[in-house]
């Protein structure tokens, strides 16, 4: 068909191609170029509410965040007696560990295989590790400078929010790299205390928030929506409280930070959307649409 | 097609005769030997001949003729010599002339009628050498590239071994002496004749029961040192570590090979024998002073009462060091804790050792005197047992370089390891990579937990090994020099060396041709020097080996193992050495 010969430039149909010699000149554009363009066919229409739900796990986040370190300054300071630290943090570990079950009814736990057994293990590891290492961690950064451990402190806590699992699909989340991260500040930051049964408690308590709680959201976050944003306004209440009592400057930029991330970024993202120009078109990569697991297996 | 004619320097003022030499077809060249004088028989000539070739198995033949023209022209000389070349037939028939006042020479080379290529007069190169120092040169094969300063100097490398060898392997031909009454005149290299002495004829009678009997009581001595007894385990162990043994061990082995019954065969044994005999006469006089030195005026006594002292001065500045390394070094921030627990470790280390010097102060001038009786075996073996001496009395400084060492290495092993976890990736084994990898919770945490802890630990450690590891450096360094001066007696070639100073032309790197006289009509005539070796390439020729118990370690490796906390030298390394 390419072989015919074309006398008629007129009747020639154009094509897009350049491995064919036409008769029309080289910078000649048909008015089919552009037809198979098709513009955002991928783009998600948001809904306001929706999206400020969704951040919410942020706000939990750093919400966590703000929470350890006011419990931590008021240990530093001495105002928080580790036993009672301990103590509600036993408690509320209990109750998150019963509601952890209760809410799926089990299902979570048959899925994953985990026995009671191996959760006792754990605990205890961690209880024995943490109250083993922590005399060592006392004198541990006796001699580095308070400001170095703060630096380090905060990049790391910076670091834990970087690189947190809020649901998204991106080659930066770790949650691995980030739970390390709040682990190692938390460390430093127990060197900084009085004593070792101080920094036993501050450890316990990190794991307690950066490690178990984030498990406790997300399943709340699954099966009881309503009750999972009850909680998170009042664990932001809570810690914007907590906040208040050190320093109401503070206090202040946090609940703008937090009002900004969970109601203006959203409302600000949905704008964004109407700008929204996605062209795709037959110069797109070639995607697979078959299913090839069969293949695969 | 260029024919060349070598002709011995010492025959130009010979009288009229024949020439006798070689005839190398491949190269179209003649090696003129001797020239042989009137008045001869003819088939007295040839039995000559034919018994220097049985003797040397050259096939030497008479290749024309010398005529030497003192007076006017003799005509009847000259066809005479003509005549000459119907008996001894040799295709091509040379004739050599040379005329009053030695300027003018003339070269013909007469070929047999049926020979289509005659080479004509202006063909014949002419080119004089120094018999004497032809025959005793040993020309160097790798490096036989004669200089070709001299213009088309046409001697390929090849023809030049073969002028050599030819000249080497016809020495029967110049035992004749000048005034030997044979019957057969010949003219030719001189040697100056043999002194006979009776001390030189008494040494070489004694020489060969003497080697017989050292060489049975050599094998006498390793039969000993390779029985059972000394194969136990930590007697083996302490004679490979120990340096002394092995120079011991390397100098039976010179001996072994200097009063080995057969004699050297190659010019390169013997060579290597000359090289060894004097490394060790060198080596026994210089040992043979310094025992004459420490033994003349209670220098031993002095030494011991220094030594005591010194080692005391060393336990004690490490002991500051110690200190200073306990509180505050150079404003590093150290982990008290720790600091001060290893510091207490190192400082029973010394005190432990201070003890042990005391102890032994008693008895070092005893043991001093004994070990420079060693020193008769010579100077390498006092300098090893100086550098085993070195790494006893710091033997604490090796200690503290092994704790430091191993501890270092622990934290870097468990830093890379931990920083893999923290990272949430894991060396995989089957692969040999990085992958990533899900880790439990409780897993996360206790090696987030160590891995805080050893980051805040490392500087302290880091810090010991550092300081004990440049102390270990200096330490090494020392043995490693006095190990480098061993070597250097034990190897250098004293032998070729001195015979490169004193007898250049010995050891020959090829040949340089000067341009003698060239006329028109006239054969061109060079005159052959030798080109001596270069001195780097004669100790890289015939350097004797090393003791080779001192593998060498590559700078970047060196620096590598050092990062890791990897032991340096010398344990590790003859480890891998046997492997």
């Amino acid at each position: 068909m390419c072989d015919q010969p074309v006398t008629n430039t007129k009747e020639a149909r154009w094509q897009k191609v350049l491995y064919e010699r036409q008769p029309f000149p080289d910078n000649y554009v048909d008015r089919r170029f552009l037809e198979e363009l098709r513009k955002n066919i991928y783009a998600r229409k948001y809904q306001y509410w929706a999206v400020v739900f969704e951040s919410s796990v942020v706000i939990q986040q750093l919400c966590s965040v703000c929470v350890f370190v006011v419990i931590w300054w008021y240990m530093d300071e001495g105002l928080l007696a580790p036993h009672w630290l301990f103590g509600t943090g036993l408690a509320s570990s209990l109750i998150g560990y019963v509601l952890f079950d209760l809410i799926d009814g089990g299902e979570g736990r048959k899925k994953s295989g985990r026995t009671r057994w191996a959760d006792l293990k754990s605990a205890l590891v961690f209880i024995t590790f943490t109250y083993g290492f922590s005399p060592v961690l006392k004198t541990l950064t006796e001699s580095v400078s308070t400001d170095t451990i703060y630096a380090m402190s905060v990049f790391m806590l910076l670091g834990h929010l970087i690189f947190f699992d809020y649901g998204a699909n991106a080659a930066i989340v770790s949650s691995t790299l980030s739970l390390n991260m709040a682990i190692f500040a938390s460390v430093c930051l127990a060197t900084r205390l009085p004593r070792s049964l101080h920094a036993f408690i501050m450890v316990t308590f990190a794991i307690q928030i950066f490690a178990l709680w984030p498990m406790l959201q997300k399943k709340l976050k699954a099966c009881t929506p309503c009750s999972y944003v009850g909680v998170t306004l009042l664990f932001a209440f809570s810690a914007l409280g907590g906040l208040l009592s050190i320093s109401g400057v503070g206090a202040i930029l946090f609940a703008l930070l937090l009002v900004s991330i969970s109601c203006l970024c959203p409302f600000y993202l949905i704008r964004l959307q109407l700008f929204k120009e996605n062209i795709h078109g037959p110069w797109d990569e070639a995607e697979i649409k078959e299913d090839l697991s069969r293949f695969l297996s | 097609m260029v024919f060349k004619v070598f002709f011995p320097t010492c025959c130009t003022s010979a009288d009229s005769g024949l020439l006798v030499g070689r005839w190398v077809p491949e190269q179209s060249s003649a090696v003129v030997l001797a020239v042989v004088h009137f008045p001869f028989i003819p088939i007295q000539v040839k039995e000559l001949l034919t018994q220097v070739q049985q003797a040397s198995h050259v096939g030497v033949t008479v290749l024309g003729t010398w005529c030497h023209r003192r007076q006017g022209p003799e005509e009847g000389l000259g066809r005479f010599l003509e005549g000459l070349g119907t008996i001894f037939s040799h295709d091509p028939w040379l004739q050599l002339c040379r005329q009053r006042g030695g300027t003018s020479w003339s070269c013909k080379a007469v070929g047999q009628p049926m020979s289509p290529g005659v080479p004509s007069d202006d063909q014949v190169l002419l080119v004089f050498y120094d018999q004497r120092q032809v025959l005793l040169s040993q020309l160097h094969p790798p490096t036989v590239l004669p200089d070709r300063q001299a213009g088309d100097a046409p001697a390929s490398a090849g023809g030049l071994a073969a002028v050599f060898d030819t000249v080497a392997r016809s020495e029967v031909l110049f035992r004749s002496d000048r005034f030997d009454e044979g019957p057969v005149r010949l003219s030719h290299w001189q040697s100056e004749g043999v002194e006979a002495s009776i001390l030189v004829e008494l040494a070489k009678q004694a020489a060969g029961p003497t080697c017989m009997l050292v060489s049975w009581l050599l094998s006498l001595l390793s039969a000993v040192s390779t029985c059972r007894l000394f194969r136990l385990w930590p007697l083996s162990f302490i004679c490979s570590k120990l340096s002394t043994c092995e120079q011991v061990r390397h100098r039976l082995g010179h001996l072994s090979l200097l009063f080995s019954i057969q004699g050297a065969e190659t010019p390169a044994q013997l060579m290597r024998k000359a090289n060894v005999f004097v490394s060790v006469l060198l080596d026994v006089a210089l040992g043979l002073m310094l025992l004459a030195w420490l033994h003349g005026k209670d220098h031993i006594g002095q030494l011991a009462d220094t030594l005591v002292p010194v080692a005391d001065r060393v336990a004690e500045g490490l002991q500051h060091l110690l200190q200073w390394l306990m509180g505050a070094p150079a404003g590093l921030k150290m982990n008290r804790a720790l600091d001060q627990v290893l510091g207490r470790f190192f400082l029973y280390h010394i005190h432990l050792w201070i003890s042990y010097i005391h102890l032994m102060s008693p008895f070092i001038e005893r043991i001093l005197w004994h070990v420079g009786l060693s020193a008769c075996l010579g100077l390498t073996v006092a300098l090893s047992l100086l550098s085993d001496i070195i790494a006893l009395l710091t033997f604490h400084i090796y200690c503290f370089y092994v704790y430091g060492a191993r501890l270092y290495y622990l934290k870097i092993y468990g830093l890379s390891s931990l920083w893999r976890l923290f990272r949430g990736k894991k060396w995989n084994v089957l692969r040999q990579r990085v992958d990533s990898c899900s880790y439990d919770l409780d897993q996360l945490f206790i090696g987030t937990l160590l891995f805080t802890i050893l980051v805040f630990l490392l500087p302290t450690t880091a810090l010991y090994y550092l300081v004990f590891t440049l102390l270990r450096l200096l330490v090494v360094t020392v043995q490693g020099s006095l190990h480098l001066l061993v070597d250097l007696i034990n190897s250098l070639p004293l032998y070729s060396v001195g015979l490169r100073l004193c007898r250049p032309y010995r050891l020959a790197a090829g040949v340089k041709f000067r341009v003698l006289g060239h006329e028109a009509g006239k054969p061109l005539r060079l005159l052959m020097q030798i080109n001596p070796l270069p001195y780097s390439r004669v100790v890289h020729t015939y350097r004797l080996p090393s003791c080779g118990c001192h593998p060498k370690l590559s700078w970047s490796s060196l620096c590598r193992k050092l990062f890791f906390g990897e032991l340096i030298y010398p344990w590790r390394q003859k480890s891998c050495k046997q492997d």
